[in-house]
């Protein structure tokens, strides 16, 4: 497998994933606007910091006094071709990075990719409205169940598939950090003291159905949802694809079967032992979010050594001998 | 299909003046009659959508964009009697052996020009000519391991040779599709008559540069090297790679070690390449040698190839003997390295250096056709009966200021093939292009790719200029049903 293939192969899962959250988010923030009285304020803002594009917004929209409204954030979030963070924008990356990968996969995956790409790019202006928004979500999502789909069903279980594999993994721990660090740090702000712990654990449920966690969470948990459990749930269940434990887990599976990269597996490690052994009590108590931040960086660490270890090859001959088995 | 109107300005390929099926399309033409209509029509629909589906496409960069086209493919396919085939191939391996035989000799000992068969100041003027390939001493002898030529057939209805793509000649994968779209759409007509199959030219292409392996006796590593994403072919080199179950790298994917051994960059480190089929031009291939700033090959892989690490097909340089020039001595190469008289004729070329000759050209600018000696896709040439007086003075200082960059030939009246068309069959005209392989032992496609265009009267093929494509059926006439 070229080192190049393998990069795109990464990168385009990474992509998929991150569209797929990203559209659920925005989705759930939709929602649970609608839900919230009048005294209580629906706020985009941790969802923009969240994926870190606090500046970029800032600068298209400059004037405090002018408060930016729903649909200028919808087309900031989704269709802003110049964020980098946008819904648009990683669906076009997705599909660029599968352009030179093509004939390695099942070509549905480039007529579904293509699909969504000319569905962005079509007819913006409508896509945005409050109206056509469910549409719009769900089709971006079931666009990118498909291509999991295609891929678990169609897809040879060669280190290509693991690739995509880790890629998804990475991204998806990195992206539940996110959705947590979003809910926490306060989707609605409820102008009345006695509205707090309502709306708080509103907004877990929030965090929880944007990873489409609620029912789970229900059936595994059987207990109301708060802070501390849906933490618990999200940071370290076993069973939850989308939890950050089984992500990670996965990830180690994964690399069992690939040639072995020592600064990779270290750094793995690292990370599932800050997940086990955190405290979602204490973690709740003061605020999450410096935690996620730190495994957030953590994460990327993690992606800089998979960079190093197996996507930029180092010009040496003498050793490359040794470690080039028959396989490739 | 009603064939009671059709007639065409040339010969036609299935259809004899007497408005009677030549022999080897009796079958086809007959078949074809008893279709009506609306039947004709949803198999057209239905080869242009599998046409699709399979991704046939070349790209086409236009508006600042890059644009995935399919390629046209008419439902009728062309038709050619194994008899006459089994001539063509004969001239085909013939020609190909000569033109390797050439090239070997100009970065070699330049016997021919030493003795006065080609004058040397062909070589002196030749862009094609790489002064790093003198030398070199390439496996089997052989530089042009894949040709392309092309055929054509004149009023007289013998098939000429019109030129050999000897650089990257590409297509290939066209005519396999084609043969798939043909086979979904008669499937009775496979049944009933014999028609040779194409589609072992992946296996025979892997073989042929298998044999270039610089470590016999290993399972060698072979790669295609494509230029990328956006290179008109991406199509055909995903496709090809595939067929051979042979990576397909990009110049970034490949570096030259300090062994002077060319690797590739895989997840499990570096590792060996043996053989690249290369589909990248040969300026770009490696930047310490030629174009700096390229980034399409990878430094060192000429360095690699001279020191016989790695095997290059088609070898850098094999290009000089892809020259419209160059071409009007084929006959006389043949003579001289094979001591055969050339069966397959050449299109005859006037050469423009010769004084008698480019006065005569000069003269004749409306009758002829005068091309460029190294310009493909069909751009850059007049075809002296359809062009204006404009146009004429313009390719007389042309032809004055660079006589060694020009040749005329006379204007050809292309045999045509009927396409599918709403008001009934109707004549375009075509070409041919087998592909022939040279390695241990030569092989020709059977049949080839046939360009049609698609435009009534238009003699322009070029797939970049609106043509397209239909299936080549030999059929052998001894073995009918």
């Amino acid at each position: 497998m070229l080192s190049r293939v393998a990069e795109n192969l990464y990168w385009f899962a990474r992509y998929v994933r991150r569209t797929e959250n990203m559209a659920r988010l925005v989705g759930v923030g939709s929602q649970l606007q609608l839900d919230l009285p009048r005294s209580v304020k629906f706020m985009w803002q941790p969802m923009i910091d969240t994926v870190g594009v606090a500046a970029l917004f800032k600068t298209r929209f400059p004037d405090a006094a002018a408060v930016p409204t729903d649909v200028d954030v919808m087309r900031f979030l989704l269709l802003d071709e110049g964020n980098p963070s946008s819904l648009r924008h990683s669906v076009d990356t997705a599909r660029e990075m599968l352009r030179s990968i093509r004939d390695t996969l099942p070509p549905q995956l480039w007529e579904v990719v293509t699909d969504l790409h000319m569905f962005l790019g079509e007819d913006a202006d409508r896509l945005v409205t409050r109206r056509n928004r469910v549409d719009l979500i769900s089709r971006i999502v079931d666009g990118c169940l498909k291509i999991s789909g295609l891929v678990t069903a169609t897809v040879s279980r060669d280190i290509g598939f693991q690739f995509m594999q880790l890629g998804t993994a990475i991204e998806q721990a990195d992206m539940t950090t996110r959705i947590i660090d979003a809910g926490a740090s306060g989707l609605v702000a409820p102008r009345k003291e006695e509205d707090r712990e309502t709306f708080r654990n509103l907004q877990w449920m929030a965090v929880l159905s944007s990873l489409a966690a609620d029912q789970t969470y229900r059936r595994h948990v059987r207990q109301r949802v708060t802070g501390e459990h849906a933490l618990r749930f999200l940071l370290q269940d076993y069973d939850f694809p989308r939890s950050v434990h089984f992500c990670l887990s996965r990830a180690q599976r994964m690399l069992a079967a690939m040639p072995p990269r020592p600064e990779v597996e270290k750094r793995l490690g690292k990370l599932v032992d800050a997940i086990q052994t955190a405290d979602p009590a204490a973690l709740v108590a003061k605020n999450p979010a410096s935690f996620m931040d730190e495994i957030q960086v953590q994460l990327s660490a993690l992606h800089g050594a998979v960079a190093a270890g197996y996507f930029s090859v180092v010009e040496q001959v003498a050793s490359a001998q040794q470690q080039s088995p028959a396989a490739a | 299909m009603d064939w009671t109107n059709y007639r065409s300005v040339a010969f036609d390929e299935l259809i004899a003046a007497d408005g009677r099926p030549r022999p080897a399309a009796g079958h086809l033409v007959r078949y074809l009659a008893k279709l009506s209509d609306r039947d004709v029509a949803s198999r057209q629909v239905a080869a242009s959508a599998i046409a699709r589906m399979s991704g046939i496409t070349f790209t086409v960069y236009s508006d600042g964009r890059n644009v995935d086209r399919p390629l046209p493919f008419d439902l009728i396919p062309r038709v050619l009697a194994r008899s006459e085939w089994v001539r063509t191939e004969a001239g085909l391996k013939q020609r190909i052996r000569a033109l390797n035989m050439f090239i070997d000799d100009v970065y070699g000992e330049q016997r021919i020009f030493k003795d006065k068969v080609v004058p040397a100041s062909l070589l002196a003027n030749s862009v094609n000519f790489r002064k790093e390939c003198v030398g070199v001493k390439p496996p089997l002898g052989i530089w042009a391991h894949v040709c392309g030529s092309d055929l054509v057939r004149d009023a007289d209805g013998k098939l000429y040779a019109l030129e050999d793509n000897l650089r990257i000649p590409s297509g290939v994968s066209y005519m396999l599709e084609n043969r798939i779209v043909a086979k979904r759409v008669f499937p009775e007509l496979f049944e009933t008559c014999t028609i040779l199959p194409v589609d072992e030219y992946p296996m025979q292409l892997y073989e042929t540069l298998a044999a270039l392996s610089p470590r016999p006796g290993e399972t060698p590593v072979i790669v295609l090297l494509t230029p990328g994403v956006f290179n008109s072919a991406y199509f055909e080199h995903t496709y090809l790679a595939q067929a051979m179950g042979i990576e397909l790298v990009e110049g970034t994917d490949l570096f030259v070690g300090d062994d002077d051994c060319t690797y590739m960059r895989t997840v499990y480190g570096p590792r060996r390449v043996d053989v690249i089929y290369r589909r990248v031009d040969d300026l770009f291939l490696d930047p310490e040698v030629f174009k700096p700033d390229s980034a399409l090959g990878a430094r060192g892989l000429m360095r690699s190839w001279r020191a016989g690490k790695v095997a290059l097909a088609n070898a850098p340089g094999a290009g000089v003997a892809d020259d419209k020039v160059v071409f009007a001595y084929v006959p006389k190469m043949i003579e001289y390295y094979l001591g055969e008289d050339a069966l397959l004729p050449n299109v005859p070329s006037y050469l423009c250096t010769d004084d008698d000759e480019r006065r005569y050209v000069l003269d004749h600018l409306a009758d002829l056709v005068v091309k460029p000696a190294n310009e493909s896709g069909g751009y850059g040439m007049l075809i002296g009966p359809r062009s204006t007086k404009k146009q004429r003075a313009k390719f007389k200082k042309l032809v004055v200021a660079d006589p060694r960059n020009y040749i005329a030939q006379p204007t050809l009246s292309l045999s045509t093939v009927p396409i599918v068309t709403p008001r009934g069959p109707s004549p375009r005209h075509v070409d041919l292009r087998p592909f022939i392989l040279s390695g241990s032992s030569i092989y020709v496609t059977t049949g080839g790719l046939t360009r049609v265009a698609m435009k009534r009267g238009s003699l322009v093929v070029n797939s970049s200029q609106g043509g397209g494509a239909k299936d080549t059926w030999v059929v052998d006439l001894e073995d009918a049903v």
